[in-house]
């Protein structure tokens, strides 16, 4: 029990993602305050549970008819809790001041929640009281015992057995008052920020969505890349047979037309060529894997219609999974921005702090872009399947301020 | 013979504009897509329309229904429709009324420009094209249980080389056989698939898709 101090959680914890991240801080592991000040915590604990107390009789026995009463219920209930959340503010802020335990701040527990946490916290707080009274009762039989045994008016069969079992009593006590400091801390956590369960149902709910999110853009994926096949490679492939069809048809009836035919499909094979090329550069950029992403967004900036500067600044090689997040991000903002933003540039920022790679992409457009289009949507779901974060700051009137964080661990 | 065009690729606009100008035949318009496909078919009544299944806006079956409508509405205009994949209920409702001047070509048959310009010749002259692949691929679907499973190799090649729309002439000279071979084989698929063969040749090839689809 000794270990579980406040603030930190007992067992394995799943490692919160994006959207738990502020709900988490109330898991961050700070710093425990000295002991001085978390045993003051203790002891205003042991008073803040006997005002509870009194708010359960007092309240409790004066609202007791009109709980019981159908019609007054609701009301009544309502003066409860409010009174209760009163309380439990308290307690919130004595658990953050004396034991510096982190809630987050927008969680809002339930009104049953909050009633049972208080007469949890009601036992949990005069129980202390009681433990920490058996205590000092235990140091002054102590000290009553040392002074006989100074004065000899102590056998020293006595004197073994009073040690013996006072020895007993002051471990099973310290016993108790740890296990009930630790009580305290988890009730509290328990009430004011998720618990455990509560995170990882949120973990659950959050990689169910990302893994849905995923296959949906693979899909998209798919379309465009058959859009890209069908539209561009097969189409030309079929003019370029019809222009060696038509030559070939035209052999002797003009052979001046076929042999422009022929230098006409010869220029067309060569047009298939290169657009064959810039479709599977477009499925997947090889060079991402042989040159590395900063090569990969080079080849972006090449492709680009409009003006684009990259800063990179990325020390040391990144997760092959984050460099392929990066490399899309960046390939279809800009071409977002090319095809509809009426941007003039468009300015990409790739720098790693600590264990985060962040990603900015700044047009001068006109702004106005649909976070919900089905090209962010994939981006988003690129970016939180890795666990991380996607912006879009695009206020109408421009600019378009795209942010992609991805954790690198 | 005088032909509108609407595809939406300008390339392949292109090049079948070329292709059936060399050929002689007159193109009085060519449309990047279906909208204004009924208006001109209207004012220039054109011998037959070719147009691409697949186009804007919604890149779904846009060219197919001004195909169907030009049908209803001027029965004597030929339609030849280019389609991306094999879509058997495009084909299906193409031939819905009856099997004249009607053609049904997978894309990429416009690469081998003389079965282009055949099925287009076929269509002008009033009987039908449907593309040997789409053919096959009705024919594979039969299963056991299937009347079409009881016909040897022989008249099976017969009945597609029919239902692509060819003449009893046509047929035997593309299978290398005799006239009269070929009547007696198309008389035993008739007899196995339980058809009347009374009709004329194009409501047969009707009839045949019709089965091949249920």
């Amino acid at each position: 029990m000794h270990e579980d101090s406040p603030g930190t959680t007992a067992g394995p914890i799943p490692r919160p993602g994006a959207a738990d991240r502020e709900a988490a801080r109330g898991e961050g592991i700070s710093r425990p305050p000295s002991w001085p000040r978390r045993g003051t915590g203790v002891l205003l604990g042991c008073g803040t549970a006997l005002i509870g107390l009194a708010y359960f009789l007092v309240v409790g026995t004066a609202l007791g008819a009109f709980l019981l009463w159908p019609r007054t219920r609701p009301d009544a209930l309502g003066v409860l809790r409010g009174g209760a959340r009163r309380l439990a503010d308290l307690e919130r802020a004595r658990r953050s001041v004396f034991f510096g335990d982190l809630f987050p701040e927008h969680y809002k527990a339930s009104d049953p929640k909050i009633l049972r946490f208080l007469a949890v916290r009601c036992y949990a707080g005069l129980l202390s009281a009681v433990v920490l009274a058996l205590l000092g009762f235990g140091a002054v039989l102590a000290v009553l015992l040392g002074r006989g045994a100074v004065r000899g008016s102590l056998d020293w069969t006595e004197l073994l057995t009073q040690v013996l079992l006072g020895g007993v009593l002051l471990f099973l006590d310290v016993q108790g008052l740890f296990s009930l400091t630790a009580l305290d801390a988890r009730i509290a956590r328990e009430c004011f920020g998720p618990s455990e369960r509560e995170l990882l149902r949120r973990r659950i709910d959050e990689l169910a969505t990302s893994r849905a999110a995923v296959v949906q853009a693979v899909d998209t994926e798919r379309r465009r890349i058959e859009r890209d096949l069908h539209d561009g490679v097969q189409q030309r492939l079929v003019a370029l047979a019809m222009l060696l069809g038509r030559a070939r048809r035209s052999r002797d009836r003009d052979p001046a037309l076929a042999d422009t035919l022929t230098a006409q499909a010869h220029e067309e094979a060569q047009g298939v060529l290169t657009e064959l090329r810039e479709v599977a550069w477009r499925v997947y950029p090889s060079a991402l894997d042989s040159l590395g992403l900063e090569e990969a967004l080079g080849g972006v900036a090449e492709r680009c219609a409009l003006p684009l500067r990259i800063d990179f600044s990325v020390p040391g090689p990144l997760p092959q999974p984050v460099e392929t997040a990066a490399y899309f991000v960046v390939s279809e903002a800009v071409t977002n921005a090319a095809k509809h933003s009426g941007a003039t540039a468009v300015r990409v920022r790739v720098t790693r702090l600590g264990p985060v790679l962040t990603v900015r992409i700044e047009d001068d457009g006109r702004g106005g872009a649909d976070p919900s289009g089905t090209g962010l949507t994939g981006l988003r779901s690129r970016v939180t399947a890795l666990d991380g974060l996607l912006r879009v700051d695009s206020p109408l009137g421009g600019p378009t301020l795209l942010t992609a964080e991805l954790p690198c661990a | 013979m005088r032909v509108i065009l609407a595809e939406d690729s300008t390339l392949l606009r292109e090049g079948l504009v070329r292709l059936l100008v060399e050929e002689g035949h007159e193109v009085l318009a060519a449309l990047p897509d279906a909208v204004t496909l009924l208006k001109e078919t209207e004012e220039q009544r054109p011998d037959v329309v070719v147009a691409d299944i697949r186009m804007p806006p919604t890149h779904t079956d846009e060219g197919l229904r001004a195909a169907v409508e030009i049908r209803e509405r001027w029965p004597d205009t030929g339609v030849l429709v280019l389609s991306q994949h094999i879509e058997r209920n495009y084909a299906a409702q193409l031939l819905a009324t009856n099997a004249e001047r009607v053609g049904y070509l997978l894309k990429d048959r416009v690469a081998q420009v003389e079965e282009f310009l055949d099925a287009l010749e076929r269509v002008h002259a009033g009987g039908a094209a449907i593309d040997p692949e789409v053919v096959r691929h009705l024919v594979i679907r039969t299963t056991h249980g299937d009347p079409l499973a009881r016909l040897t190799p022989r008249e099976r090649t017969v009945l597609e080389a029919l239902a692509q729309g060819l003449t009893n002439a046509a047929i035997a000279k593309k299978l290398h056989i005799s006239l009269s071979s070929v009547e007696k084989n198309l008389n035993a698929v008739f007899d196995k698939l339980e058809l009347s063969h009374t009709e004329g040749y194009s409501r047969r090839i009707l009839a045949v898709l019709r089965y091949l689809e249920s």
